[in-house]
């Protein structure tokens, strides 16, 4: 024992000390409690996507500059595009000028959080989380799909996928009453009610992402894209047959109007729109403009999810993300502002004037899902009843690059328009699909 | 003489139906070429015409009932573009940009293409190849670098930065093109020039510039005019709405699969005016400058 030591046992008892430390701890906690919380400072650049509602862009942009002057904190808030997402964020981050939170959907997410782009953000979506109820189990499964080993890179804030809108007037006329329960059924429909210049299928088979939709067809049918380990492709099988054959059928009796091949994004919703499909799929957007629009066609639209197959119910969902880029120069009032956008406050309105679907068991009861609105209503079942991603397929890397290559309506287009037999355009796609999966 | 006046009747008996078959050849000849014409007019108009006429419709009877000529007549589209999207600013912006980028690039290219045109030096031919090589590599390949070279300038999301880039395009084009109109200018009268007490920039002030001048209000047109549409740069190098120009802001008002035609159309429609213009004053020079350089070059 040196002199220090000696001389402060001779004046502190071990007791003594013990107290001291713990009467010390105490009044540091009661000090920082009292203290006011961390306050925040500096600029907060936010990108938000701009969806189709004109009320909900200007929503966005208010709520985040409310809270900017409440809070002490410079915002600027620009809304981006979301069809040109891709090239303005690929820019941004080669050239380090991201904004410190934005808006993006899952693919890009995943893609982006692979490279390290974005900081983490488990604690917000925990706080979120439990602040409102809970995930939807749906939007919970999606998000985990999602987030490595290191944690979770986006917050979710909306619920897309595709939903069948059909020309009541016409098919009641058919003595068609009820939603098609089946693909089977939804092609009888169309069948019967095709009658110049109405045509039944309005749906893509275009290298577009509504022609994608014909993925969960397949699947449907019993296809798939690949493996159960999602690490080989799969797509030559007596499934894929069975769909090419349910594909070829309609189309041999006139269901899709001609062009739907080369349809580009918005042609199925333009066809609908000028009264010449009877049945197309879409996230909601066409019967938003209907109501505005041609308030006649929108009366005549119900809404249904996508029909299940002879084998599986593929009904998938996709969702909006916010997240925080890594090279934010204020990630904690980012964080901040991201969990004042989960306020009841803002997301009821919101959902009143967007396009999504809600992500927390309290929004369930929100005025938007009230049941009032069909496609809201539309929406929430989505939420509710959703399949995953892929799902009963692996949403992975290779999944999302089978996806932008449109291999599923390219084998479409390979029966319909060029009359090639099942096994030669299955045998085309697999080839096309395996190269895809031994890339990665 | 009788006979003669027999032979001259005769003759001109002959005559009279090959010259009716002469006239009538021309008549059908001309019939012909108005109806050529008159179909490629309708042909290069009836985008046009149906772009006006789109703008003055209501959403349903864009949809719905497609027609030569709208039931109704509305300015409720252009109302939407330039009282709700305040349309006017990203055209104030285009102006500005083009305006610039015209200007700079007619005066640098000027000076560039005459010297490699009248001096000589180490690599010209090299460096005049160069020029070309930049200008025809593709936008798509360049903008993530540009966009990386301006976010370190510190102009990203500037309308300086913008006429900068869009300078990278139009220079090379410009040069090349430059250079063509130049060698049809005869070095001797800037020799004579010279004699006369003229500087060697007095000599391209005063008789080279004059004397391209078709060359140079083709190779203004053509940089206005690109300055003017170009998308993607834009897109990416500006942010702000502030800074948006008219083709973007146009891109802008498609916010999803369902396209807003009325709106979309009385945008293209205004945008599509100052180019009109330009073209419609220019285009005497604009064939003028073609045609010489293409020749000369």
């Amino acid at each position: 024992m040196n002199d220090t030591q000696s001389t402060l046992a001779g004046r502190w008892s071990r007791r003594a000390l013990v107290r001291f430390a713990g009467a010390s701890g105490l009044a540091l906690a009661v000090a920082m409690a009292a203290l006011p919380a961390h306050a925040l400072e500096g600029k907060v650049t936010y990108w938000g996507g701009l969806i189709f509602s004109e009320a909900a862009n200007k929503l966005l942009v208010d709520t985040i500059t409310a809270w900017g002057q409440a809070n002490g904190v410079e915002t600027e808030v620009v809304m981006i595009n979301q069809n040109e997402t891709v090239q303005k964020v690929s820019a941004a981050v080669a050239s380090n000028t991201m904004p410190d939170a934005l808006d993006l959907n899952l693919d890009l997410l995943l893609l982006l959080s692979r490279q390290g782009v974005f900081t983490e953000v488990s604690d917000v979506y925990d706080a979120v989380g439990a602040a409102n109820g809970g995930w939807f189990p749906s939007v919970a499964a999606t998000s985990d799909l999602i987030s490595a080993e290191s944690g979770r890179y986006g917050v979710p804030f909306g619920v897309t996928g595709n939903l069948i809108l059909r020309r009541n007037d016409l098919l009641s006329e058919k003595g068609f009453a009820e939603a098609p329960a089946t693909w089977q059924e939804l092609a009888d429909q169309a069948v019967a009610v095709t009658a110049s210049p109405v045509f039944g299928l309005g749906l893509a088979l275009s290298n577009v992402g509504d022609g994608n939709v014909q993925i969960a067809v397949m699947q449907s049918f019993g296809g798939r894209v690949a493996d159960d380990a999602g690490e080989n492709a799969a797509i030559k099988s007596e499934g894929t047959r069975a769909y090419l054959q349910w594909l070829k059928d309609a189309w041999d009796k006139g269901a899709f109007p001609p062009g739907v091949a080369t349809w580009d994004g918005a042609g199925d919703n333009q066809a609908y729109l000028s009264g010449q499909a009877a049945f197309i799929a879409n996230t909601g957007s066409v019967g938003i403009a209907a109501k505005t629009q041609d308030p006649e066609l929108y009366d005549a639209t119900l809404y249904s999810p996508l029909p299940r197959g002879p084998v599986e119910n593929v009904n998938p969902i996709n969702m909006q993300f916010r997240a925080i880029p890594a090279t934010s120069q204020n990630p904690e009032a980012a964080k901040a502002l991201i969990e004042h956008l989960y306020n009841p406050e803002f997301l009821n309105a919101y959902y009143q004037a967007a396009i999504y679907g809600p992500v927390l068991n309290a929004n369930k009861d929100f005025a938007a899902f009230d049941g009032s609105d069909p496609i809201k209503s539309g929406l929430l079942g989505l939420t509710e009843n959703g399949t995953a991603p892929a799902w009963p397929d692996v949403y992975n890397a290779a999944y999302a690059d089978i996806y932008t290559n449109y291999v599923i309506p390219k084998m479409a287009q390979r029966v319909v328009i060029d009359g090639w037999d099942f096994d030669r355009a299955m045998d085309e796609a697999q080839a096309s699909a395996q190269a895809i999966y031994d890339k990665y | 003489m009788a006979a003669i006046t027999t032979g001259t009747d005769a003759a001109a008996t002959r005559a009279q139906p090959r010259g009716g078959s002469i006239r009538r050849n021309l008549l059908v000849s001309r019939i012909l070429t108005y109806i050529a014409l008159g179909g490629a007019v309708l042909l290069i108009l009836f985008p046009v015409y149906w772009m006006l006429i789109t703008s003055l419709k209501l959403p349903r009877e864009i949809y719905r009932m497609p027609s030569l000529w709208p039931q109704v007549f509305t300015l409720e589209n252009y109302r939407i573009l330039l009282q709700d999207k305040e349309f006017l600013l990203p055209i104030r912006n285009s102006m500005i940009v083009a305006f610039a980028v015209t200007i700079i690039s007619v005066l640098i290219s000027s000076f560039a293409a005459y010297s490699m045109v009248r001096f000589r030096y180490r690599f010209k031919g090299l460096i005049g190849r160069l020029i070309l090589f930049a200008y025809l590599t593709p936008t798509s390949l360049l903008f993530i670098p540009l966009s990386i070279l301006m976010a370190q300038l510190g102009l990203g999301n500037s309308l300086h930065g913008l006429i900068l880039v869009y300078l990278c395009f139009s220079l090379p084009l410009s040069t090349w093109l430059l250079q063509g109109y130049f060698r049809g200018v005869p070095r001797e009268l800037e020799e004579q020039g010279m004699i006369d007490g003229l500087t060697r920039f007095g000599a391209l002030l005063r008789i080279v510039l004059p004397l391209s001048a078709p060359g140079i209000a083709a190779v203004s047109i053509f940089t206005f005019t690109h300055a003017w549409n170009e998308l993607l740069l834009a897109l990416v190098l500006t942010t702000s709405e502030s800074v948006r120009t008219a083709p973007l802001a146009l891109n802008y008002l498609i916010t999803s699969d369902v396209l807003p035609w009325g709106p979309l159309m009385a945008g293209a429609t205004l945008s599509s005016v100052p180019l009109m213009i330009l073209y419609f004053i220019a285009q005497r020079f604009m064939v003028q400058g073609m045609t010489a350089g293409s020749v000369k070059g």
